[in-house]
């Protein structure tokens, strides 16, 4: 008996269920949606691997060498590599997460007694990228054809970890011997291995890039983060920055949603029965939404300051201005929500939606550099992205103002198009007497 | 300063020719009345009648489809922020924010008329003794009676001193004794020349209360007048009498005895005629 009326009272609330869009679409489709955004930004549909991590390469020396070398480097299927110049500075402005600069004169002086070094400028805030570039850049080296590089390669590389062939008779010709062989090997089967795509040695006791840097005889610059970088700080600042921009918009919206709050319980009537109860009481909850907002941010990023030390008091001024672009656009939209929603439980649900798709695309979750470039791209077509660059590049690329302005901009350019929608849904729905 | 159109004198309200649409249905459909100043004015009809969108219309809230509509002098389209400075309007929802004190929900609803400072301060105390509030003044209104939230209700439309007062069923959804209270405070309201447009069920309310009644139904007027108008207008009697004819002897013989003959009449009240005009069928919800 007590089961058949559990039957029922569950019969019932199905029904209630399937009657309620709102809650099949957060229960059933959200998780598959954003499975598939998360699927998406870490490998790309059908399974195909990791998304390319994006590697400026700097070729001063333009030899047969180098160019065979870089053409290797873009055969990997972990590398996007991309021409380019004034490398470092891209680097240090947060553009890549990598650049490799090869010196005027590399090829000629390869396997000589001067031989020179190959310079890895590296964002190390990016920790899972400079794994899966480690795991590309000695394939690349060793399958780049050349006999002598590789060879030079190897045996810089045994050497450096305290090996060196001329410390023992009849070493080198046996390191002739096996050459041959190991080369094979390693094109077989090294290249089809990202070594630490997953970033499962991403660690600070393990910097397998560095080890590789190191085999291969490279020097390594890390030119973002400031002086006291370090991978953990750059996850805090990123972490910090990601669920302050996320949760502004749920605060956001919720506040917003006072509107329709409002007009369920009578109060918007009386107000609109004020002699200057129009464009007021929108400007009102405009007020209202950006200053919790305002205080929200200044919570979050004060606690981040003082907790995990993110070095919000770098620029103050930065994060003033950038936080105010945030606020007014992550308003806007909040407000451009409610005004359009039927009911507060529509709201809800579709902002749920909107947000947690916003956050996943514009990098609030996982640094949008560890994304493929079509990712990127749809991402910046949200807030959340043009916030993150922001904060990522005053807090971790140390940027001020001058630095962030395009940010900025297109954030005052969303609080701008996103008010005016709330205010035209405003108008033809709150005021409109006809 | 009131704008051009503004009086002091004339009509509280006029109304001619009123339509007002939404799609192909006529919430209003030719309506007619005039109010004048110190009048109460009841607006009854059964669900769906157009009693709330007649209000809405004079309110500024609601544009006519057709007709002419002038509320103390001023066209509540064209006029309607300074018109809105002029009247109040009771909303039938309780209009007030539960999560905060009645005092500061009054101080909100007078800011927004535009009142501040000592002005302020005199007038919330004013409308807290006006609907015996004072000693709970402090309380959050999530903690009042139903009758209480009523009363508090009607004085946050009073703040702003209006000239003119709309109450769309101002008493619903409460007990028999606060209903009576609230009531009270609204019969005194006019007896101290406050003008009202008042809508109800309570019928004995509007018996009591109005000088002027407009029953509608289906969005026309179907009668408006006095309550005596609109009783004598009916031309029928509450109750049947017997009529007996007497020659003039048997008359002269019985009054002699000491019987004394009189004609009575005995109208109809508001519920008969209203059940009348409106006839006894169920309405849809307006």
């Amino acid at each position: 008996m007590k089961l058949a009326t559990a039957w029922i009272l569950c019969r019932k609330d199905w029904r209630l269920f399937l009657r309620d869009r709102t809650a099949m679409l957060l229960s059933l489709a959200l998780p598959v949606f954003l499975a598939t955004i998360f699927a998406a930004a870490m490998g790309g549909f059908g399974g195909g691997g990791v998304g390319r991590v994006h590697l400026l390469v700097e070729d001063l020396d333009s030899s047969a060498r180098s160019k065979n070398f870089v053409a290797e480097l873009a055969k990997s299927e972990t590398l996007r590599v991309e021409a380019a110049q004034d490398t470092r500075r891209r680097i240090a402005d947060g553009k890549a997460p990598a650049a490799l600069v090869i010196p005027a004169g590399w090829g000629a002086a390869l396997g000589s007694a001067q031989q020179l070094q190959l310079t890895l400028y590296r964002d190390p805030g990016a920790t899972i990228e400079q794994q899966i570039l480690a795991g590309a850049l000695l394939p690349a080296l060793l399958g780049s054809g050349d006999e002598e590089l590789a060879r030079s390669i190897a045996m810089h590389g045994m050497s450096e970890f305290g090996f060196s062939l001329e410390q023992f008779p009849g070493m080198r010709s046996l390191f002739d011997s096996t050459w041959d062989a190991f080369g094979s090997w390693a094109r077989e089967h090294v290249s089809k291995q990202p070594a630490a795509a997953d970033g499962k040695e991403a660690d600070e006791g393990f910097d397998f890039a560095r080890i590789v840097s190191r085999i291969v005889g490279m020097r390594v610059e890390d030119v973002a983060g400031g002086e006291d970088a370090s991978q953990k700080s750059a996850m805090q600042s990123h972490a910090i920055s990601g669920i302050a921009v996320m949760m502004l918009l749920f605060g956001l919206v919720a506040a917003g949603g006072t509107i329709l709050e409002e007009h369920d319980q009578g109060t918007l009537q009386r107000l609109r029965l004020a002699p200057e109860g129009g464009a007021a009481i929108l400007l009102g909850k405009f007020l209202f939404t950006a200053t919790l907002g305002y205080a929200q941010l200044v919570i979050l990023f004060l606690y981040g300051g003082v907790v995990f030390s993110i070095p919000v008091f770098r620029d103050p001024l930065a994060i003033a201005v950038l936080s105010l672009a945030v606020v007014s656009a992550a308003t806007g939209m909040g407000l451009a929500l409610a005004v359009h929603a039927q009911s507060r439980k529509q709201l809800e649900g579709f902002s749920t939606l909107v947000i947690l798709v916003m956050s996943a695309l514009g990098g609030s979750w996982f640094p949008l550099i560890a994304t493929p470039e079509w990712y990127r791209k749809l991402g910046h077509f949200t807030l959340n992205a043009w916030a993150m660059d922001g904060y990522q590049g005053i807090l971790w690329y140390g940027k001020g103002l001058s630095g962030i302005w395009l940010e900025v901009v297109v954030l005052l350019a969303i609080a701008l198009v996103a008010s005016a929608l709330a205010s035209r849904g405003w108008k033809r729905r709150f005021l409109s007497t006809g | 300063m009131h704008p051009p159109g503004a009086t002091r004198n004339g009509p509280a309200i006029e109304v001619r020719g009123l339509v007002r649409r939404f799609g192909a249905r006529a919430a209003i459909d030719g309506l007619d009345f005039d109010l004048q100043r110190g009048e109460a004015l009841g607006l009854l009809g059964p669900n769906g009648a157009g009693k709330t969108t007649t209000i809405r219309v004079l309110s500024t809230l609601c544009a006519p489809s057709a007709g002419n509509v002038r509320v103390l002098g001023l066209d509540p389209q064209r006029e309607a922020a300074a018109l809105r400075a002029r009247i109040g309007v009771v909303p039938q929802e309780l209009a007030l924010y539960d999560t905060l004190r009645a005092r500061e929900n009054l101080a909100f609803y007078g800011r927004m008329h535009g009142l501040s400072g000592a002005r302020l301060e005199q007038r919330v105390d004013w409308a807290l003794e006006l609907a015996g509030l004072r000693d709970r003044a402090l309380d959050l209104v999530r903690t009042y009676s139903g009758g209480m939230k009523r009363r508090l209700n009607i004085v946050a439309a009073l703040l702003h001193e209006p000239e003119l007062v709309f109450m769309d069923e101002p008493t619903v959804g409460v007990d028999p004794q606060s209903r009576n209270h609230v009531f009270e405070m609204v019969e005194r309201l006019h007896a101290e020349g406050l003008t009202l447009v008042y809508t109800t069920h309570q019928l004995g309310e509007v018996e009591r209360l109005c000088d002027r009644i407009v029953i509608l139904d289906a969005g026309r007027s179907v009668g408006q007048g006095t309550l005596a108008e609109l009783q004598r207008g009916q031309g029928r009697a509450a109750k049947a009498y017997a009529r007996v004819e007497l020659d003039e002897r048997t008359r002269a013989r019985l009054e002699g005895a000491g019987l004394e003959f009189r004609v009575e009449e005995e109208l109809p009240n508001l519920e008969a005629v209203f059940l009348a005009l409106t006839g006894r069928a169920l309405r849809d919800e307006e």
